[in-house]
């Protein structure tokens, strides 16, 4: 396999202010999509894609390609999520099961629900090839997994889905 | 469950009609905000280090590049927000280096490294180790090197391992990302690359030149397996061998990796 040897691409600090919009826009529906698989709240979402912009503004991180920034950013997005989630867990007095109830979501919902009860390293494999549509390789390559390990969570994922699905319909 | 239904479950989802515009807005203001910051404590340290040097000159009669401290590799993560890894710098499985080479209008130190998993609060779910290397530079003519002037883009730090071809095991097959701090006039290069362990029981080397993906212009590959530095190439240039520890050498994973490359030469 022939790896890209050639040009790093930068989000340059301070330079041309014009780059943020385009990083924005070309990622941002990705990113939220993505950290709705770790969080229920689309503000919550937000944030978290909004930290991992800020992030790649103060990080700087130097990328081989656009595939490598594209990494970066699902990775941090994912970090970012989870970070927001557990501090919400640490506040939270309502068990999530009451407030899953309560809400008597659709099919969709059903759906969403599921998908954030997954585990998260069984959730960011599903999403990426369900709704992204990467192969497992690409997923290895951007979650910086052995492909072995993408393709054991994305079965365990996709069974696990299938399971809670299913108890829904009952 | 097929593909379908999933992304009709996430398309329902609704997001804030000006979410790009204002991040977008957001980023703008504080890029402009970090530039101010920068400038404030570039005019400040700069006083300060006068200062020093009139200071070291006068009383020490010492050199103005003598008297720039560096950060310590812990120190260097600390400033790029690495908490964990800071801690693992100062570990006694870090290694230490403090090796200085001049080249062109530089002094380069390569000042450590260490190998570890889960040590980039960033990326704590990887499985797989990474190594984390630190190199500092300099201006031999004590000109400052700040963030909003270095070109960083300008130059490459990368591992390279002997009896590999430069091309097959570099940043870019490794995966690499390289960070750049300007502190106190000084620019550190921190690099995250998959864990170079494999390769402790062969010479590995970290090279800093100017350029960009290594080849056969910058760097030779002798009959014994060492790497230089081509005799035609005049960039800036420095290559430190890295003491590993053999012991931790995976031969296996190391002959997988280079086969996974599809570069020999």
């Amino acid at each position: 396999m022939l790896r890209v040897k050639g040009v790093r691409s930068v989000v340059p600090f301070g330079t041309d202010e014009t780059i943020y919009s385009q990083v924005v826009t070309e990622y941002s529906s990705m990113l939220l999509r993505l950290a709705c698989t770790r969080l229920g709240s689309t503000v919550d979402a937000e944030d978290a894609v909004q930290e991992t912009f800020l992030r790649l503004l103060t990080a700087r991180p130097a990328f081989r390609d656009r595939e490598h920034e594209k990494a970066w950013l699902i990775r941090t997005t994912l970090q970012r999520a989870s970070d927001i989630r557990r501090k919400a867990e640490r506040k939270r007095s309502v068990p999530l099961e009451a407030v899953a109830e309560t809400a008597a979501p659709d099919k969709d919902g059903e759906l969403l629900s599921a998908v954030r009860a997954l585990p998260e390293k069984y959730s960011a494999p599903v999403h990426l090839h369900y709704y992204e549509g990467y192969s497992i390789k690409e997923i290895a390559k951007l979650l910086g997994l052995p492909a072995a390990t993408v393709g054991t969570r994305l079965a365990r994922g996709r069974e696990r889905l299938r399971q809670m699905l299913k108890e829904e319909e009952r | 469950m097929n593909q379908d239904d999933y992304r009709r479950a996430f398309d329902t989802l609704s997001f804030s009609a000006d979410f790009q515009e204002r991040t977008a807005d957001l980023l703008q203001k504080r890029a402009r905000e970090l530039e101010k910051e920068c400038d404030k404590m570039t005019f400040g340290k700069t006083k300060k280090l006068a200062v020093l040097i009139a200071a070291c000159i006068a009383l020490l009669a010492v050199s103005v590049s003598a008297a720039v401290m560096l950060l310590s590799p812990s120190e260097v993560a600390v400033e790029a927000g690495q908490p964990l890894l800071a801690e693992a710098f100062q570990n006694p499985d870090a290694i230490s280096i403090n090796e200085t080479v001049e080249s062109g209008e530089f002094s380069i130190t390569m000042l450590g490294l260490v190998s570890g998993k889960n040590l980039d609060v960033l990326n704590q779910n990887l499985d797989a180790a990474h190594t984390y290397a630190v190199l500092a530079l300099r201006c031999l003519d004590g000109t400052p090197l700040e963030n909003q002037t270095f070109d960083f883009m300008r130059y490459t730090m990368t591992p390279l391992v002997s009896g590999c071809a430069p091309t097959a095991v570099n940043n870019w097959t490794l995966n690499a990302t390289a960070q750049g701090i300007a502190v106190d006039g000084v620019y550190y290069y921190l690099l995250d690359t998959e864990s170079i362990e494999m390769f402790a029981d062969r010479t590995v080397y970290m090279a800093f030149y100017e350029g960009m993906a290594p080849n056969n212009d910058i760097f030779t590959l002798a009959e014994d397996g060492s790497i230089s530095f081509t005799e035609d190439f005049e960039g800036v240039q420095a290559l430190f061998t890295l003491p590993l520890d053999p012991a931790k050498a995976d031969p296996d994973a190391a002959d997988a990796f280079i086969a996974d490359t599809g570069l020999t030469g």
